[in-house]
Order: structure tokens, then sequence, then C-alpha cells
């Protein structure tokens, strides 16, 4: 198990700033995913850990030893791609067995463990298949295979899925982390898709223009974004302009006066609360159209409006609430009852419990 | 504390491959046998004997000798005319087969490919043997009283131009027609155009870059070609012929006239390049073909006149490969071939010329092998490693392209003639022509092939613990294998009819099979010749038969 420092990494592409002073620390043995927009710089600090590409200014380090001057070949990392990078001219077995070949290891010996890491992503059947007969997921499993039977001190996945379709998508990213746990492989995993990186991930960096935005295990990043980048990213998220005006006046609940004119409670718990403008943050599910949801206290934020659109999706119902003019919310019913919709026009009444509000900070 | 200048430094010296060796040999190979031979016929253009600027003694002279300035003339209209000729029959003909249900339209392709194998001068020389003086059809027709119009000359030169050229512009053209969707015909359809409209406003607009660029290939190889119109010409000087003339004259050459009519010839060409590339650019659509336009469904009638019509033409672009293999195979005497069956021909050239024979396997093989070797590592320098410096040795190389061989052959005697590097009077320098000449198509083929390759796959196999250098040979060598054979494929064609280098760079007994064809026909041998251009044809077929054995459909024949 390997712990990987990422320490002030930049670089640039011409005038272009990729990466601006990343630092980043993965601890041995856990699947760490950089989160972001495309163009973000998370690809190409993979890259530079791999190193396939050289940073500016920085350094890499595995287990506190620099790597910067270890070529990439003699790094001993595996690396998957987003185009799967299969070699098109060899078997699936010769494939696996690269390199193993690559270390010179005794003919037997690599026979033995390129069954075994088939058997792992069962490709087993298809060993002597050539890779134009197979899949996107088969030869996805197979570069899997490739890249951890040489025992790698780091895996590093790009994008690993985003060629798959949704359903081979799940199944191959269970393969992932089913394999990535069993053999406790410090992973680093760069991903655009947010349901995926809270899937898979034990930490989650969010990228943006070059930096690390937050990082932190995915039910916090979720439930605490930091800022309002973060925050719109992970997930759908209402967002409110307002002043907070009051310091607390139960408890830790401050009240903030939004743009639109009605006033919302806000539970600090332990949130930045410098007075003045701020954005509030609040997740569709955590606004309930009427009836007020039992439980709901004397104390949730309410608010009314009229419906502009109803989505249906099966499993969840989206409201658009106009709640003054020009400002929309979105909120969610969960297991809705079809026939108890409500209409576009209806008049609707928002309920939200202080705790979910989130004060999110401008972005950077 | 970090020191971010220190650390880049150390981080390039890292980072820096093998590579430029690789293109620092490619630049000092191009500019010794191409740059510096052009500069010196360039020079030579408008410096005197003196060494001193002398406009008057060169192109002041072309201008005012009808002599010199006729053959500008000849030249000029002579490859207007087959280009336009060639587009007119090429054009239709891709266009039947891509939208009528032509029986046998693999058959029509293959036979475009094939009348492209036979190098350009045997062409001519084959309609000598049927249409001149002492031709097969002319002496048949004579006891008819029906006289044949005569065939040396500039018309005789426009039909052995257009017969040999327009399969190119078949074949281009029918590479663009695949690439059109039907989509784009049914929407202007729908849209309310007659089919005459869509064709004119949305089919033709999307073809013609492609259109274009064979018209100016034929434009270009016409205007280079030497051995039609020497062949043919009886007397009409072109540029090339009338350059070799005056660089050979037996009252001692004269470089500087030479020098001059070669230059015009690659600024004409230069131009046209510059004007095709110029619209090209501008008129070039990017096209997404999902489902190729579908074959219409003509009345019976209409398909058999078509069909016929498809026939015949394609029937016309074999004419001279078949009639050189069955003259070969005709007993003759001098230039009157009779009717019969003889193996007297090829006797003959193994009699008193396999020398020819050897020395063109031998100098198209050595060449060829050059050729694949360097082009492919060229390749990988120039797709891989992107940057000025690689671009400006890509148009370096891309030169071989637009000069013509005469002058590349008038270029590599004036710089090799004196110490302190002596190459004429050797193989060497026919080598040298060749080699330079052929090197763009492995570098053209391996290139594009690279782009299709994914780096990533490099990239894998180097983390898996495979240096660099080793990479390349066990992944992209290997995957590059189809580019490298049709690379070859192309060079070996090319080279081994090549003439109007040869005929100027040979010495004694290193006359290569094209030069020994064409003193057997001015010598008026015409069996020999028949067998000897018989051999070249067969040999340049060979491969591209082998190609298609060893790679399947996937090998797409470019022109």
């Amino acid at each position: 198990m390997t712990r990987v420092r990422i320490d002030g990494i930049v670089k640039r592409f011409g005038e272009a700033v990729a990466l601006n002073d990343v630092s980043l620390e993965l601890p041995p043995g856990e699947l760490f995913t950089l989160l972001g927009p495309s163009g973000c710089g998370k690809t190409t600090l993979l890259r530079i850990v791999a190193g396939l590409l050289p940073q500016d200014v920085g350094s890499v380090a595995f287990d506190g030893e620099p790597v910067d001057d270890v070529p990439p070949y003699r790094r001993n990392i595996g690396v998957v791609f987003q185009s799967y990078a299969i070699f098109p001219h060899l078997t699936v077995r010769r494939n696996i067995a690269y390199g193993l070949r690559a270390r010179r290891m005794a003919p037997e010996r690599v026979r033995a463990k390129v069954v075994e890491a088939a058997r792992m992503v069962q490709m087993e059947p298809l060993l002597d298949r050539m890779p134009a007969a197979l899949s996107g997921g088969q030869q996805q499993r197979v570069v899997l295979a490739r890249a951890l039977v040489i025992e790698p001190r780091l895996l590093l996945m790009d994008e690993p899925l985003s060629n798959l379709d949704a359903r081979l998508r799940v199944e191959i990213r269970t393969v992932i982390r089913r394999l990535q746990q069993a053999l406790g492989i410090t992973t680093l995993y760069v991903t655009h898709d947010q349901e995926e990186a809270l899937a898979i991930s034990d930490t989650i960096a969010v990228m943006d223009h070059g930096r690390v935005l937050q990082t932190g295990p995915p039910y916090e990043l979720y439930r605490a974004p930091r800022n309002r980048f973060v925050a719109e990213f992970l997930g759908g998220m209402n967002v409110l302009a307002g002043r907070l005006s009051r310091l607390p006046t139960s408890g830790d609940v401050v009240l903030v006066e939004t743009d639109f004119g009605a006033t919302w409670s806000v539970s600090v718990n332990g949130q930045a609360t410098g007075a003045g403008p701020v954005w509030l943050g609040i997740r569709p599910e955590s606004l309930r159209a009427e009836p007020p949801p039992p439980g709901a206290a004397a104390g949730w934020n309410q608010v009314a409006g009229t419906v502009t659109d109803v989505g249906y999706l099966g499993a969840v119902a989206r409201y658009q609430v106009e709640v003054a003019a020009g400002v929309s919310l979105t909120a969610e019913v969960h297991d809705p009852d079809f026939a108890a919709l409500r209409r576009v026009g209806d008049a609707v009444r928002l309920w939200c419990d202080p705790v979910k509000v989130r004060i999110l900070a401008p972005h950077p | 504390m970090k020191v971010p200048g220190l650390r880049s430094v150390a981080r390039r010296r890292r980072h820096r491959d093998a590579w430029w060796v690789v293109s620092g040999v490619g630049f000092a190979i191009v500019l010794a046998f191409l740059v510096w031979p052009l500069c010196r016929v360039l020079a030579g253009s408008v410096l005197g004997e003196g060494g001193w600027l002398a406009f008057g003694e060169t192109y002041g002279r072309v201008a005012a000798h009808r002599y010199y300035w006729s053959s500008v003339l000849n030249s000029l209209g002579l490859s207007a005319a087959a280009t336009l000729g060639a587009v007119l029959l090429g054009t239709p003909l891709a266009l039947a087969l891509a939208r009528y249900p032509i029986p046998g339209a693999v058959l029509v392709r293959t036979a475009a490919n094939l009348a492209l194998l036979s190098p350009p001068f045997i062409g001519a020389y084959s309609w000598v043997v049927l249409l001149g003086r002492n031709g097969l059809v002319t002496r048949w027709l004579e006891p008819l009283g029906w006289g044949v119009p005569t065939i040396y000359g500039y018309r005789g030169i426009l039909l052995a131009f257009v017969v040999q050229y327009f399969p190119l512009v078949f074949l281009l053209v029918s590479g663009a027609l695949a690439a059109v969707d039907q989509s784009m015909e049914d929407a202007a359809l729908s849209l309310g155009s007659r089919p005459r409209q869509a064709f004119f406003g949305v089919i033709l607009p999307v073809i013609l870059p492609s259109l274009t660029a064979g018209a100016l290939l034929v434009f270009m190889a016409t205007m280079a070609d030497f051995g039609t119109p020497m062949v043919l010409g009886e007397g009409l000087r072109t540029l090339p012929t009338l350059m070799y003339g005056e660089f050979i004259n037996e009252l001692g050459g004269n470089p500087t006239m030479a020098s001059t009519l070669g230059s015009l010839l690659i600024l004409i060409n230069t131009a046209a390049l510059m004007g095709q590339r110029y619209f090209a650019f501008r008129k070039a659509y990017h096209v997404v073909c999902l489902r190729p336009l579908q074959p219409r469904r003509p009345s019976r009638l209409r398909l058999a006149l078509t069909s016929a019509a498809v026939y015949g033409v394609i029937a016309l672009a074999l004419v001279p490969a078949a009639t050189i293999l069955v003259s070969s195979f005709m007993p003759t005497r001098g230039p009157v071939m009779y009717l019969g069956l003889s193996l007297q021909s090829y006797a003959t050239v193994l009699h008193l010329v396999p020398r020819a024979v050897a020395n063109t396997f031998m100098l198209t093989g050595l060449a060829v092998a050059l050729d694949v070797g360097l082009g492919v590592l060229l390749a990988y320098c120039l797709a891989r490693r992107p940057s000025r410096t690689h671009a400006a040795l890509d148009a370096l190389i891309m030169l071989a392209y637009a000069i013509p061989g005469t002058v590349v052959g008038v270029g590599l005697i004036l710089v090799y003639n004196h110490p302190p590097i002596v190459l004429t009077g050797t193989w060497v320098i026919l080598l040298v022509s060749y080699f330079i000449r052929h090197l763009p198509y492995p570098v053209r083929a391996c290139a594009a092939m690279l782009q299709q390759i994914d780096v990533r796959v490099e990239e894998a196999s180097i983390s898996l613990g495979v240096p660099p250098f080793r990479t390349f040979w066990r992944v992209t060598a290997p995957l590059m294998f189809p580019a490298i054979v049709s690379g070859a494929t192309l060079a070996w064609i090319t080279t081994i009819g090549e003439l109007s280098s040869s005929i100027l760079l040979y010495s004694g007994p290193w006359a290569t099979t094209s030069v020994e064809i064409f003193t057997q026909v001015f010598s008026n041998h015409f069996g020999t010749a028949s067998a000897l251009a018989s051999i070249l044809i067969v040999a340049a077929a060979a491969p591209l038969f082998l190609m298609y054995r060893l790679l399947g459909q996937q090998a797409a024949m470019a022109p």
C-alpha cells in the first residue's frame, strides 16, 4: 500500500494554466477520486502522477520518496485509460502478460498469474480471443487485469467508464471497487460523473480551473459543500442570494433575508457566519411540498409559490416552483403518487428544515 | 523553498529522447539530396555563366526565342487539356458507379487500379505499337484504304495522357462520393430540389475538393512527364524534353538553359499546387457518412446503356497494358509486328540486356527498403512529436512530390559531379534519386496510420514497464504494418518504371529497364521493348496482389 503525496504541482500549456499549485495526499489503500468538469486539469494531474507528462513545478512522492526523476516505465504503476488502450495486435492472454514479460518473469509464473488475473475480472474463458472480438466492457476488463497483474504500487484510472453504456458502467464500477478493496491498492480515479464519484470513492477532490476546491469523503462533500461550485457540481442545488442579517436568535439558528423577500432561518452548525451577502444552498430533496411533512416543526422555513413545471421520473417527481418573479426553486417528491401530483399553475407551499440549508461562500 | 528554474531544466533533460537523431538524419538527407540540388537548379536559372545575376541569359532568352517559349506553351496547353479530359472522363465514370447498380463494379475499380500501374511512357509506347506508322491497327486498316490519323504530335500525346490519368480522377472522386451521406441528398430533395439541382447544389460541392486534388495531380504529372512527349512528340517540344535536350546536347550541354527550363517547370507546378490548396482549403467540408449514397433504380435500357459506356471507358484504360503484354509475345522484325506466338522477344532480352532488368530490381529494391526504413521512423517523428521543426521537415520531404524527375536528375548532376563528393557515373546516384523521390509515400502512409493509432496504447505499454524505444518496436511498429506495406508497395510501383531522372543519371553498365525500353523504342526494336515493358508491368503489379493477399480489403490503394 502506497501513500502518495502531490506537492505544489504547477503545469502550463503555453499560456494556459492547467494546474495551479495543486497539493493532495492519497492515504494508502484508498480509492481517491479527482472530480471535475472537462478541462479542469484532472487528467493532466493523473498523467503527471503516472510520469507521462512532466510538471513545471512541484513534486510527486510515493511513500515519501520523490519520483519526479523516475521515468514512467520504472514507476511500477498500473494505468487504465479512457480509450482502453488495449493492444489490438495481441490476444487477451498476451495483453495481460505484457507487463510481466517486460519484467522478464519466468514463463510458467507468467501463465499462472495471467490466468489468476483473468479470473478476477471474469475473462478466463476468453483468454485466446483477439481484442477486436471483444465488447467494450470486456476490453475494459482486460486492461484492468493487465494493469493489476503487475501488482502496481499505484493504480491510475482515467475516466475508465466513460465509453461504456449506462448499465455496463454500473457493472464495471462494482468490479473495480471490489478488486480495489480486495487488493488494497492505492488508486487515483478520474471522472466527471458525480454519481460515479459518490458511489466508488473513499475520498473525492473536486477540481475546477486547475485548482482543488474541496477534498473529503463523499457524504461530506454532498452534505457540506464549502462553495457554490462544489454544491452545484455534486447533485442538484437551489441557490438563493441573500443577506446574513442577525446573529443567532435561539441556539445556533441565524436569519437570512433573501433577495426575493422571504426570511430564512438557517442552522449554523459550525458554518462560517460573517454578516453580509451570502449564497444559500438547498438540495431539491430537502424542499418538501405541502402537506407539511411529519416532524415539521414551527421553526421550519416556508415559502409559497406557483408550480411552473412537473417532471415525473418514476422514483422521483420534480417540481419547478416560482416563488417570486424570476426566482424558481426545484423540489423533489420521492415515491410520488401520480394521481396526487400537482399540475402546472397550482399554488403550492414548500417546507424546509433549517438544518438542511447551507451557507455557501461565493465561488473563488 | 522551491527553485522552479532549476527543476524544470533537470526535467527537460530527463524527458528528451532519442528521436531527434532520426529527424536530424532526415534533415541531413533531404537537404543534401533534394534541397541543395534544387537550389542549384534555381540558382542556375538566375545566375549566368559568370555567377552574376543575368536574367538576359536565362528567362530573357526563353522570352526572346520561339524555340523556348513555344515549349512552355506546349506544356501548358497539353497539361490543361489532359487535365480537362481526365476530369471529363473520370468524374462521370465515378458518378455512374456510385449512382447505378452496375454489374461488376468491383472489377471496374480493380481495372482502374491496374491501369495506374504501368509507367506513363510505356502507355505512350503502346499507342505507337497500335496506331504508329507500323502499328498493328494502322497496317490492318491500310488494305481497306482507311488511313489512321497520326498518333504523333499534340493529339497523340493528349490521348496517351488522358487514358493514362483518368483512372486517377475516377478513383479520387469515387473515394469522395463514398463519403457523401445519402441523407444529404434526401434532405435536398425533401426541401424541393430536383435531382439535378441536388447534385449541383449539394453533392458536387462536397466532392469538389477531391475533384480538384485529382485534377492537380494530373496537371502536375503531365507537366513533369518526360517519356510520353519523347516517344510521341516527333519534334513537338515540351518543357521536360527540351530541358533534357539542352542538358544532354551533343554540342556541349547548356546547364544554364536546362536550369531555367527546370525552374519554369517547378514554378508552374508550385503555382498549380498553391492554387489548389488555397481553393480546397476554403471549400473543404467535413462530412460524416453513416449511410453512403444509395444506387438508384434506373430503367433497364438506361442501365444497359450506362453499363456499356462504363465498360467501354474502363476498357480504354486497359488498352495500353494489354497491347504491351500481347505484343511482347508476337514475332517482330524491327518496328513491325506479325500475328503469331513467339518467345523471340524474351529470348532477346535474356540474351542482350539481362543486366538492365537486374539493375532495376536491385536499385528499386534497395531504394524502397531505404524509403521504408527511414520513412517509418520519420513518420513517427512527424506524427508523434509535432513541432515547427518537424512541420518544416514534413514540408521538405513532400517537396519531392512536386519536383519533376528531370529537375531532380539535373540538380543531382550539378551538385555531385565534382569533388568533394562525386556520385555521377556510379549506381549510387540512381539510388539517391529513387530514394529521395519516393520517400514521401511511406512517410505519408505511416503518418496517416499513426493518426489512427491511439497514443494511449503506447503510453499503456510504457506504464507497464517497457521503455519508449522498445515500445515503438513491440507495439507501434506492428500496428503500423498495413501502412508500411502499402507505403512500400506504392514506392515500388512508382520507382520501378522511373524514366525521367534515370535517363539523365545512368551510365554505362547501370542502364535500367526503363532506360533500355527507351533505347529499344528509338532503335526500332519494338519486340524487345514490349518484352521489357511487360516485365516492368508484371513486376509493378506483383507486390500489389501480394499486398491484397496479405492485408485483404483493409489495404486501400491511395494514388
